[in-house]
């Protein structure tokens, strides 16, 4: 031990850069040690009666903190779910039949209705601390974070290279080496990205939950979202500004100093040979690999944990062990039963309280709601395909925009909604319109986002063909971008459409200065519910709604997908 | 060491059938009462064209996916689970990507449950054997598909197999490191004192197999079943221009061609080890299996005939456009089907048909086509039943469905693809991808 500190002196003496990296180091995890002995505190802190905001912009650090530990623990409740879920879907050939389907129907629901009764349960179960509460907020984050991860990890689980299972099977890993050695790494690079769009999914879900009122109760959480809507209910401009500001800096942050190191990371689990592809590069990673100390930390943790231990090929252990993962997974598929059994049972019983007068008005509601939802997607569409097809296409303007647009779509849209509104309040127009553009402001990016990355892979030769014959304007969007970017933008659509239906109940009803604005639509009448605690009404709702988006994947979007399959895949 | 001597089989298949399903619930036989039986110290080589199951059959030796009807043992007693004494090379390398040289090679020898150091020792060793020493620390991409193979064969090698089973490893690999490899392996093999004791290698290459292996199975295809088992007792190292080695690579040819493409009743090779397999196919309700060949690759033999006087050798046109000979006897067996080429043995002769086809001008060619496929009895049922219809057109489920009962040992989503490209050739049918309907055209 002694030796290699010396070492690390040595390496400081030559290289004045190393000791500055771990200087810089060593006080950030003073830093982060303090931090998280100051987040303790606010766990176990008293439940207070309403949380006082201070709007100086000395705060905004603390808070921002406060925020994204709130979205990393949820992350990491995601990561584990994702795991388990992915694998077991992937594995049990029984219970995939009902996981992967409830998963879909999971992705589907809109969680945000079911918030109110979920903070009210908690905070009754931690009724002397903030537990609750937190406990609250970052379930809602992980609604938003872990259904995307978890079918890309068991879509990579399910399209393992046969070959490489063979020699799995063929050189008898078990079931640790085949997840550690094969499994894990195959999925790392598309969990990786999926992980990215899932933080900034779950931005969106922290807003509403640190701002969250619920009538005169406040179930405010100190954090950005909390701030923004203080100094909003103050009209203190500048404090809005500040807020914005923190959010996007926490934003170019955590992909700077989080995703991008893991990114280039993971480059040594690209599963093709290709090696034409630009790799991406990431200063901060750079300047990690020069630190003297971290080595000498990473050598005396490898030192703790035995590095993929040894297995003794044991055929009758193995098959011992293969029979004792198929009763787990046996009895874990008849909990899961019994627990789905349950909760239809419940539901059932909520549904048949409410009156058939009801349905039809819920019905009918839902109809604004999926014209609402329609609209959002078409208009962001009508922009965002030409300006996407425009960045796509020119190396230039994509090298400057694409990460731009990343941080624009990763800043919580609810964070603009007091603003918005004020300003749509300002000009006269009622919230039957304006949702629109609220329920738009969160879910354009994803459309502009899929449409560039669509352009940006349009093969060069078929770019080279349509310039060569001199093809029209009118003719190339016809002939070569359209079809070429359409299967991005199915996606980009039903990412959207998925957002939009989400933020319908955020969008329709709204609190503004202590005044209630709401639109005729489904998402007002899920918040209306909630908020008079009518539960048959509230589950009525819910229902509909998720029975509306799942309907809507199969007949429209599954469709279309299909489509664009066939039709226009580049790869086939 | 000494299981070897005294046990007369390593690993032996009695009677395996492996029956797979098709995407349309039709079940598919890939292998019909197959025996085979690896004897210690000797290579062999299952040699065939594509689908004739020679993968299966090594897949079902190594244990990795059970028959559904027979037994393999190993050592005398019946096979549960995978083949202990297997090492496989495999034809696309199958190198995990994320690992180094090293690191693939000894992720597989702490499955065996070896100490640390012995792990390391081991790989050091075989990765030395097999000539990579100083690319421990490469990964995959960084190699050349020769280079990769080695690693292949290292990973094998390391774990100390009885029986090393390469399946068309050299196949996507340059010639020349082909040829080298080929010699290395056999130098492994030939060290007595150390395992490999066999070698089991999948091939479609006929001197390949000449050069190597000391039996050379040869398999047919649909559904894959042993033709007869060849002798080749010729002295190592072998010499490819040696007499005898010439005469052995023909008389595989023979076997081959006389397999694949019978001139009237040829009497069937009976072999040792699969006397019941010989059963002439009952044609009385079967229509023709349409060779999975495309439009272009038919026309493009009979023009490469027409050059070259109208006939040629079979073998030579393989050589000669460097394609593999299975691929070749395909198209062959495609130009035969619709009575464009002849072939008496090895010789592909262009008949009055093949001649006019190619004389014809663009517009004719297609004429004479259609003519063709009308002779065909697929394409004739199909085209009956549609003009009987109203809008002259057929669901491809039914056609599916007729392929399934008339060619039923072919894959018969493959076959509908032929169908459609040789009738859109033809101008026979048209095929709608999306309404899935297949409708008579009409020629004005």
């Amino acid at each position: 031990m002694t030796s290699s500190l010396y070492r690390v002196l040595l390496r400081w003496r030559r290289a004045p850069m190393a000791a500055a990296v771990d200087l810089v180091l060593l006080g950030s995890v003073v830093g982060l040690v303090f931090a998280i002995l100051s987040l303790g505190g606010e766990w176990t802190h008293k439940l207070r009666p309403s949380v006082d905001i201070q709007l100086s912009p000395w705060a905004l650090p603390k808070y921002a903190f406060f925020s994204l530990s709130r979205g990393i623990i949820a992350y990491c409740f995601s990561l584990l779910f994702t795991l388990v879920y992915g694998y077991w879907a992937a594995k049990d050939a029984l219970a995939e039949k009902i996981l992967v389907p409830l998963l879909d129907i999971l992705q589907s629901v809109p969680v945000l209705g079911f918030m109110p009764g979920l903070v009210l349960a908690l905070v009754m179960l931690f009724p002397s601390s903030n537990m609750g509460l937190e406990l609250a907020a970052v379930l809602m984050i992980f609604t938003g974070q872990a259904w995307n991860m978890t079918f890309s990890f068991y879509q990579s689980l399910k399209a393992l290279p046969p070959d490489l299972v063979e020699v799995a099977t063929v050189y008898r890993f078990d079931w640790k080496r085949r997840f550690l050695r094969l499994e894990l790494p195959y999925s790392s690079m598309s969990l990786i990205w999926n992980s990215m769009m899932s933080m900034a999914g779950g931005w969106f879900f922290l807003m509403i939950s640190e701002s969250f009122v619920l009538g005169d109760k406040d179930y405010r959480l100190p954090g950005l979202g909390s701030y923004m809507a203080a100094a909003t209910a103050k009209g203190d401009v500048r404090a809005m500004a500040f807020a914005a500001a923190a959010m996007s800096l926490m934003i170019v942050a955590l992909d700077q100093l989080l995703w991008r190191p893991v990114v280039v990371w993971a480059q040594k689990f690209r599963a093709e040979d290709s090696g034409a592809r630009e790799t991406p590069t990431s200063w901060f990673l750079s300047l990690l690999r020069r630190s003297g100390l971290l080595p000498l930390v990473f050598r005396f943790l490898r030192r703790l944990i035995p590095k993929d231990p040894v297995s003794r090929p044991d055929a009758s252990s193995s098959s011992a062990c293969e029979g004792k993962a198929a009763w787990v997974s046996r009895l874990l598929f008849l909990l899961l039963i019994a627990l789905l059994g349950a909760g239809v049972w419940r539901i059932c019983a909520i549904l048949r309280m409410v009156p058939a007068l009801h349905w039809r008005a819920i019905l009918g509601s839902a109809g604004w709601t999926l014209g609402r939802v329609l609209l959002s997607t078409m208009l962001g569409t009508l922009w965002a395909l030409p300006a996407g097809l425009a960045i796509g296409l020119s190396p230039r303007l994509s090298r400057v925009f694409q990460p731009v647009v990343q941080v624009v779509a990763s800043f919580p849209a609810p964070m603009l909604f007091p603003a918005v509104i004020a300003a749509l309040r300002a000009l006269g127009v009622g919230l039957g319109w304006g949702s629109v553009l609220l329920m738009l402001l969160g879910t354009q990016w994803y459309i502009l986002f899929n449409v560039i990355a669509g352009a940006m892979a349009i093969p060069a030769d078929l770019l080279e063909a349509a310039k060569a014959y001199r093809l029209t304007r009118w003719e190339r969007l016809r002939g070569v971008y359209g079809p070429a970017v359409f299967t991005y933008l199915v996606t980009g659509w039903v990412t959207a459409a998925g957002g939009a239906w989400n933020a319908s109940i955020v969008a329709e009803y709204v609190t503004f200065k202590g005044e209630v604005m709401a639109a005729h639509g489904l998402g007002a009448q899920i918040s209306l519910a909630a908020e008079k605690a009518d539960f048959p009404t509230l589950a009525a709702s819910v229902v509909t709604m998720s029975a509306l988006v799942v309907l809507f994947n199969r007949a429209v979007w599954r469709r279309l997908y299909a489509l664009a399959e066939r039709r226009f895949s580049l790869n086939r | 060491m000494e299981t070897l001597i005294t046990t007369p089989t390593l690993c032996e298949a009695r009677g395996v059938w492996q029956v797979f399903p098709q995407p349309n619930g039709q079940p598919l036989t890939v292998l019909q009462d197959v025996s085979l039986a690896v004897r210690p110290a000797e290579v062999i080589a299952l040699l065939g064209p594509s689908g004739c199951g020679k993968s299966t059959l090594l897949r079902a030796l190594a244990g990795l996916t059970p028959p559904v009807r027979g037994e393999v043992f190993y050592h005398g007693r019946p096979l549960t689970g995978l083949n202990p004494g297997v090492g496989i090379v495999f034809q696309s390398f199958a190198l995990f990507p994320w690992m180094t040289v090293s690191e693939n090679v000894s992720v597989v020898l702490r499955s065996l449950g070896l100490s640390p150091e012995e792990v390391a020792k081991r790989a050091e060793a075989t990765i030395k054997t097999v000539g990579l020493a100083g690319f421990e620390g490469a990964y995959p991409r960084e190699l050349s598909g020769g280079m990769k193979q080695r690693v292949g064969i290292a990973r094998a090698l390391s774990i100390n197999p009885e029986m090393l089973f390469l399946d068309e490893p050299f196949s996507q690999v340059d010639a020349l490191t082909a040829e080298s490899l080929r010699a290395e392996v056999l130098d492994i093999w030939a060290a007595r004192d150390r395992n490999p004791s066999s070698i089991v290698m999948v091939s479609h290459d006929i001197k390949e197999v000449v050069y190597m292996a000391d039996r050379i199975v040869v398999l047919a295809a649909n559904p894959g079943k042993i033709r007869t088992i060849v002798e080749n007792k010729l002295p190592r190292p072998r010499d490819y221009r040696a007499p005898d080695f010439l005469a052995l690579v023909d008389r595989l040819h023979e076997i081959i061609t006389g397999a694949e493409m019978p001139d009237e009743a040829v009497p069937a090779t009976t072999t040792p080890e699969a006397p019941a397999a010989q059963t002439v196919p009952v044609r009385a309700l079967n229509a023709e299996p349409l060779p999975n060949a495309s439009t272009s690759e038919i026309t493009g033999l009979l023009e490469y005939l027409d050059a070259r006087g109208g006939q040629d050798n079979i073998f030579r046109v393989a050589a000669e456009t460097d394609q593999e000979f299975g691929k070749v006897i395909t198209v062959v067996k495609a130009a035969e089907l619709l009575a464009f080429v002849d072939t008496p043995k090895q010789t592909v002769v262009m008949t009055e048909r093949g001649r006019a086809f190619v004389k014809a001008s663009p517009a004719e060619r297609k004429a004479v086509w259609r003519l063709a496929l009308l002779d065909l009895r697929l394409f004739r049922e199909v085209h009956d039943y549609a003009l009987r219809r109203e809008n002259r057109a057929v669901d491809r489920a039914d056609v599916l469905e007729t392929i399934a009962l008339r060619v039923p040992h072919e894959n018969s989503e493959k076959v509908f693809k032929t169908l459609v490209r040789w009738a859109r050739y033809g101008k026979l049918f048209d095929y709608d991808e999306n309404s899935g309907l297949l409708t008579v055209r009409d020629l004005k």
